[in-house]
């Protein structure tokens, strides 16, 4: 076919104009709508950009800022968990837990939302609370049901709360741990104390013989061997006419034997505490190597 | 025609760049309005928005620079060395990498990890393309110094850059109004309460004394009198311990008024030196 000259200008305009149009809408498209959103470093979805960002690089309070800022625009609940478990991270712990409450209904991770409920309680450390909280249904997660009971279980051996029978602690955890978990049973339920008065008694009849008994073999001897010198040296020195210092030296021996009775009773409170620290220590110490036997919920 | 489309598409092109380059610019003053009034949280926040959405690159010095400010202003110099690393690794001359490493420096004098100070200045002296600055290298050693009370060798940096400087002059009177600790324990041994005394516990070195005179004379009492066993008895429990009391007193004492003397030194350095700080 030939074009006439007129047709073959018509065609080239057209083809121009059309090369011309799409140069302005893809800026149109591209440039203005970036502005609103990509150039836009405070547009929700940059925010969400940023906050992940932070989130990776451990920086929790400041991806919180930002998660917090998308949600006021869109719902999503991986921002809502990840939001939630930045507190949780930063130990916000009632943050944590009132932000993953959040999540339980109508939410694909309504589980892990409320393990994490969970756990945000136990850090809290009031283990009453948390186990009033675990007997209620209505938070319970059906897929972690086993990981919270063995919480439940955990707080215990945390607080001073009577111990239930030692086959409903031990049936949640696994038979490979059961033998050390049966052991710290019997230390929480039986603790190796020393009685105080039992302790003063003693030092009354023999100087050290209380703190002998509290396991203060060297302070013991020690008191025995100080407070019997000063006795004799307060002998020998009224046998000698020296008043002053027979005086001096029989309120030394007083001062040693009473100080003593007092010492070994304060020693066995001493030792007492020293067995619930320890035991608190090792049981504290024996979890968390375990990470509480929870899984690892991270997205 | 095809000239005319050209100049249209870079016009668009370029107003792409200059316009990604005014955000970036925009967001830079927004983090520095956040640190000109001392909000050091935001400040960091703002800083870390601008490097990531930085894809040009063109502000991972300064801001990385300025987080290791806000950091060092919180007291969180651990983070702060961690961002002025990645500013000096960002720097674009040698004047950025001398500042960096000296903000480095000054931030281990900070976190009173004075070893690796020393270190670093040790290492940016040695380093040929500094020699020029030599005089800011001792200025930062003497600070070092000074910070690890050790104001002898503070004198000696600052002596370096001027024989007369204000910082030489403060750290000589500061090194020479401390008391020797072994001195004090040494007089102690030969006249109990004399190494109290020389630190300036008048009434506690007098104490002393008299404590021991006193068990001594008893000790030696007990022997004259032939009572031998209680001789033993009264001068170890009684004068040895006032004696060995007498010695670490001194002991306690010096390092007392030691301590004293320097933070004196170092309230005038927080408070009334008018020079560049750490």
């Amino acid at each position: 076919m030939i074009l006439s000259n007129t047709q073959k200008s018509f065609a080239a305009k057209s083809n121009s104009y059309f090369i011309l149009l799409i140069f302005l809408i893809i800026p149109l498209t591209t440039n203005y709508c970036q502005l609103t959103t990509d150039n836009n470093f405070f547009s929700p979805y940059n925010r969400l950009k940023f906050g992940n960002y932070l989130y990776k690089d451990k920086d929790y309070l400041r991806a919180a800022k930002e998660f917090k800022e998308y949600l006021k625009v869109y719902s999503n609940d991986t921002v809502q968990f990840k939001f939630s478990n930045s507190f949780f991270k930063i130990g916000r712990f009632t943050e944590a837990a009132d932000n993953f409450k959040g999540l339980f209904f109508s939410s694909t991770l309504s589980e892990e939302a409320r393990l994490m409920f969970f756990e945000s309680n136990f850090f809290q450390n009031d283990f009453n609370k948390f186990r009033n909280l675990a007997d209620q249904d209505v938070y319970l997660s059906l897929k972690y049901r086993k990981e919270i009971e063995r919480l439940k279980f955990t707080t215990y051996f945390f607080d001073i709360a009577t111990l239930p029978a030692e086959n409903i602690i031990l049936e949640p955890f696994p038979d490979s741990v059961q033998s050390q978990i049966a052991k710290f049973y019997i230390q929480k339920k039986i603790p190796l104390h020393k009685n105080p008065t039992t302790a003063a008694i003693l030092s009354t009849l023999l100087p050290g013989a209380g703190k002998i008994y509290t396991g203060e073999v060297g302070d013991g001897i020690t008191a025995l061997v100080t407070t019997a010198l000063s006795a004799y040296l307060a002998y020998t020195n009224f046998n000698a006419g020296h008043q002053f210092r027979g005086w001096l030296f029989a309120g030394m021996t007083a001062f040693f034997y009473g100080g003593n009775i007092y010492g070994s009773a304060a020693s066995a409170q001493i030792y007492n505490a020293r067995i619930r620290f320890d035991f608190d220590k090792e049981v504290k110490f024996y979890f968390e190597q375990r990470n509480y036997f929870l899984p690892q919920i991270d997205l | 025609m095809k000239t005319r489309l050209t100049a249209i598409f870079f016009c668009f092109l370029l107003f792409n760049i200059v316009n990604g380059q005014e955000n970036l610019q925009t967001q830079l003053n927004y983090a520095n309005g956040f640190f000109n009034s001392k909000q050091y949280y935001d400040a960091v926040t703002e800083y870390k928005r601008l490097l990531f959405f930085d894809s040009t690159k063109i502000y991972q010095y300064g801001a990385n620079f300025k987080i290791g400010e806000s950091y060092k202003a919180g007291a969180k110099f651990d983070d702060a060395i961690k961002y002025f690393s990645f500013a000096e690794l960002n720097a674009r001359n040698d004047d950025e990498i001398f500042e960096t490493k000296t903000e480095i420096i000054r931030t281990n004098i900070l976190r009173r990890t004075t070893e690796r100070a020393l270190q670093l200045c040790d290492d940016l002296e040695k380093d040929e393309r500094f020699n020029a600055k030599v005089d800011t290298i001792n200025y930062w050693r003497g600070w070092a110094f000074m910070l690890s009370d050790n104001w002898k060798s503070a004198a000696r940096s600052f002596a370096r850059i001027n024989p007369n400087h204000e910082l030489k002059l403060l750290a000589e009177r500061t090194d020479k109004a401390k008391v020797s600790v072994t001195f004090a324990k040494v007089i102690s041994y030969i006249l109990p309460g004399a190494g109290a005394i020389y630190s300036g516990n008048f009434l506690s070195g007098l104490m002393s004394l008299g404590w021991n005179t006193l068990a001594g004379y008893w000790t030696i009492n007990s022997f004259i009198e032939k009572r031998a066993f209680d001789g033993i008895v009264v001068g170890e429990l009684l004068w040895l311990r006032f004696y060995r009391g007498a010695i670490q007193n001194a002991e306690n004492f010096a390092i007392e008024k030691n301590l004293e003397i320097s933070n004196k030194s170092l309230r005038f350095l927080q408070n009334e030196y008018k020079g560049t700080k750490l």
